[in-house]
């Protein structure tokens, strides 16, 4: 015991996720699962359910048939569950942002402040991914390079939020079932995308351009904190199951 | 719903972001809010033009009988045609006696119709229909004192009837433009008439006086095909170059009840209709196709044309993966239809292309697939927003496996070395 307590250093446990942030984090998985596929859905209707004989002779065109088009709505339902993950992100957000600032346990601008040595720290750890050496010292704030990448993929969700509002606005005719204000306010907070990005087909476009990014950004996370399980044998990727992680005095290149 | 288009055209919008009159839709026309002042002062209005532009009783009461009885169109068949126009311009059923005065009214109207940059098919639209409708009719009998396609006089005398009519009827005559205003080189890629004068000269002096001005088809509102990239003659819509509140009528070509009626609205209140915020009638051009579409029911159960002719097709499904442009187009062609009020696009049988929509040459295209297979604009990359995200996500994933196959060797090293390393250590204890 002495000796692997001399090889690891000394391993003490770190707080990092509370319960209400793991429930977040797993619902905004989920809801952006969802919403990825019922996303590709709308974009390109890959199914045809419901579809006429000549139609169903091939399997490549269709797997399922519903008989009649009024017992299929399958376009419906799709739309309805992308429109429910997308209240349930749009919350999310919302909830992040306020926790990013007023967290009693870990705000996410702590790992801003000092901006210049943060800035410093997320740039040795970059660089620590590439050498493997000289691993920064984490704790029980988030580290600075992961804090800039989740801030920017939140950023994504937001202009996700205020593209899909935007379709979402189109269909609008005068006014909403909860009064005027709700119109008014998705345009209010959405036009300048049309302005942007050219029009309501431009900003359809950026919605499924921003899905490849997110994507991308999902990989990327999961890689990275298994990575992290890995090299740094601390335990990273338990944060989101049981909250805590470990911490080590000692890293492996010393 | 769209800010896209900046246009100066709206100092009549009423939809200057507030919640208590935005998407409001008032069928008195914010005239008044008692609707017998409303009525008082549209009659004396229809009163004060009648008296102005018919001679006597008996002029004023010929003068629509003999225009449609040469159509063979009955006074009943008119009747209908007015209750129909009531309606699309969503009035109450009693301006439907008012709207029927308006339309031979409107004949009577001094009228300017300008041809700019364009290929004349909202000339052709409403001029050369087999069996006009009322709304044809009235339009091939307005007291057009200028028109370049039907007027007889030409040369300098066209020019001079234009100038003519401006002056003696300021700030009340009609003024009707089609087409798009190339602005580059000074206007000189367009000239129009005798002196050689540029479409943008003619037009700026025209709409100065003018008592309402109407951009008709989507090249006089928004540019369209002319202002489509690259846009060499750097064309741009009426709105652009005159700092007077522009109506835009577009669609390609504009449907000719949506200029009359437009017209219609004009002569009963004397001012410009309620406008979305790209310019246009909002009773015209309020709801989205997608939304009115017959086939929208075939949308929703997933039921789709997958290629033309195909079992889909001749059920009537819906054309959305055929590129149909519906959920991005707002007009009224599933309600006041083309064609003799008989078809519009998704009726026959091909997707909408977006027409009334602005720079729809440029976003609505591919016109015959699905929006998602449209080239994203990102300098030097020439995909869709699928096949360049692909591309990306296949670059990411390459960069992360590159980065674990790194990541593994250079461990492996190191630990083989630390591994030399104790293995020397032990051999040193051993020695000692």
């Amino acid at each position: 015991m002495q000796n692997k307590n001399s090889k690891y250093g000394e391993i003490q446990l770190v707080h990092r996720m509370t319960v209400i942030k793991r429930i977040i984090h797993w619902s905004f998985f989920a809801a952006i699962i969802n919403n990825i596929i019922t996303g590709f859905y709308i974009a390109y209707p890959f199914l045809i359910f419901g579809k006429t004989p000549t139609q169903a002779d091939s399997l490549s065109t269709g797997i399922l048939n519903s008989g009649e088009t009024y017992q299929a709505f399958i376009m419906t339902w799709m739309r309805e569950f992308h429109f429910i993950g997308a209240v349930i992100i749009d919350v999310i957000f919302f909830v992040w942002l306020y926790l990013a600032f007023f967290s009693w346990k870990e705000p996410l601008y702590k790992s801003f402040i000092p901006f210049g040595d943060k800035l410093e720290e997320a740039w040795r750890m970059l660089k620590h991914y590439f050498t493997l050496k000289d691993k920064p010292k984490t704790d029980r704030y988030q580290d600075p390079l992961n804090a800039i990448i989740f801030t920017l993929f939140h950023l994504l969700i937001l202009l996700q939020m205020l593209t899909g509002f935007q379709m979402y606005v189109a269909s609008f005719t005068g006014t909403s079932a909860v009064g005027a204000w709700w119109p008014w306010l998705l345009h209010f907070s959405t036009d300048w995308t049309l302005v942007v990005f050219g029009g309501l087909t431009g900003v359809t476009l950026v919605h499924l351009f921003i899905m490849w990014l997110i994507m991308i950004f999902i990989v990327y996370h999961i890689y990275i904190e298994v990575w992290r399980s890995i090299m740094w044998k601390e335990g990273d990727i338990l944060i989101p199951f049981g909250g805590y992680k470990y911490m080590r005095n000692k890293s492996e290149s010393e | 719903m769209a800010s896209e288009h900046h246009s100066d055209s709206n100092d009549s919008n009423p939809n200057g972001n507030n919640p208590d009159t935005d998407f409001k839709w008032d069928p008195l026309r914010f005239i008044s809010k008692k609707p017998d002042e409303v009525l008082k002062k549209v009659d004396d209005r229809l009163d004060a033009l009648e008296k102005e532009y018919f001679s006597d009783k008996k002029d004023k009461e010929e003068n629509l009988p003999n225009i449609l009885g040469i159509y063979g169109v009955s006074r009943r068949d008119f009747l209908k045609w007015t209750a129909f126009l009531t309606s699309a311009l969503m009035l109450p059923y009693i301006f439907k006696p008012r709207v029927a005065r308006a339309a031979n009214i409107l004949t009577r109207t001094p009228f300017i119709w300008l041809d700019m940059a364009d290929c004349m098919g909202n000339t052709e639209g409403f001029l050369r229909t087999a069996h006009p409708t009322p709304a044809e009719i009235i339009l091939n009998y307005v007291s057009v004192n200028y028109m370049e396609s039907i007027m007889a006089p030409a040369g300098y005398q066209a020019e001079a009837r234009r100038t003519e009519t401006v002056k003696k009827y300021k700030g009340k005559y009609i003024l009707v433009v089609e087409g798009a205003i190339p602005t580059g080189m000074d206007g000189k890629f367009l000239t129009i008439g005798a002196k050689g004068d540029t479409g943008l000269k003619i037009a700026k002096e025209t709409a100065k006086h003018a008592g309402v001005i109407i951009a008709v088809g989507n090249c006089a509102a928004y540019g369209g095909i002319p202002a489509a990239n690259p846009n060499p003659t750097s064309a741009v819509g009426l709105s652009s170059v005159t700092d007077r509140s522009v109506i835009n009528i577009p669609a390609c070509p504009a449907n000719p009840v949506n200029l009359v009626g437009t017209l219609v609205e004009y002569i009963l209140i004397g001012k410009a209709p309620q406008l979305d915020s790209i310019g246009r009638p909002l009773w015209a051009y309020s709801g989205r196709l997608h939304d009115n579409c017959y086939r929208r029911g075939h949308f929703e159960a997933g039921e789709y044309v997958r290629e033309w002719g195909d079992e889909g097709a001749k059920k009537q499904y819906c054309l959305y993966m055929m590129g149909c442009k519906g959920p991005f187009t707002w007009n009224n062609c599933t309600i006041a239809e083309y064609n003799q009020d008989i078809s519009f696009p998704m009726r026959a049988g091909h997707g909408c292309i977006g027409c009334s929509q602005p720079a729809f040459w440029d976003r609505m295209t591919p016109f015959e697939k699905p929006n998602a297979d449209a080239k994203i604009i990102i300098p030097g990359v020439e995909a869709t927003a699928d096949e360049f995200g692909v591309g990306l996500f296949a670059a990411a994933g390459a960069g992360i496996a590159a980065h674990a196959i790194y990541t593994g060797i250079k461990k492996k090293k190191e630990h083989k070395k630390s591994k030399n390393e104790d293995s020397e250590k032990n051999d040193d204890n051993k020695k000692e």
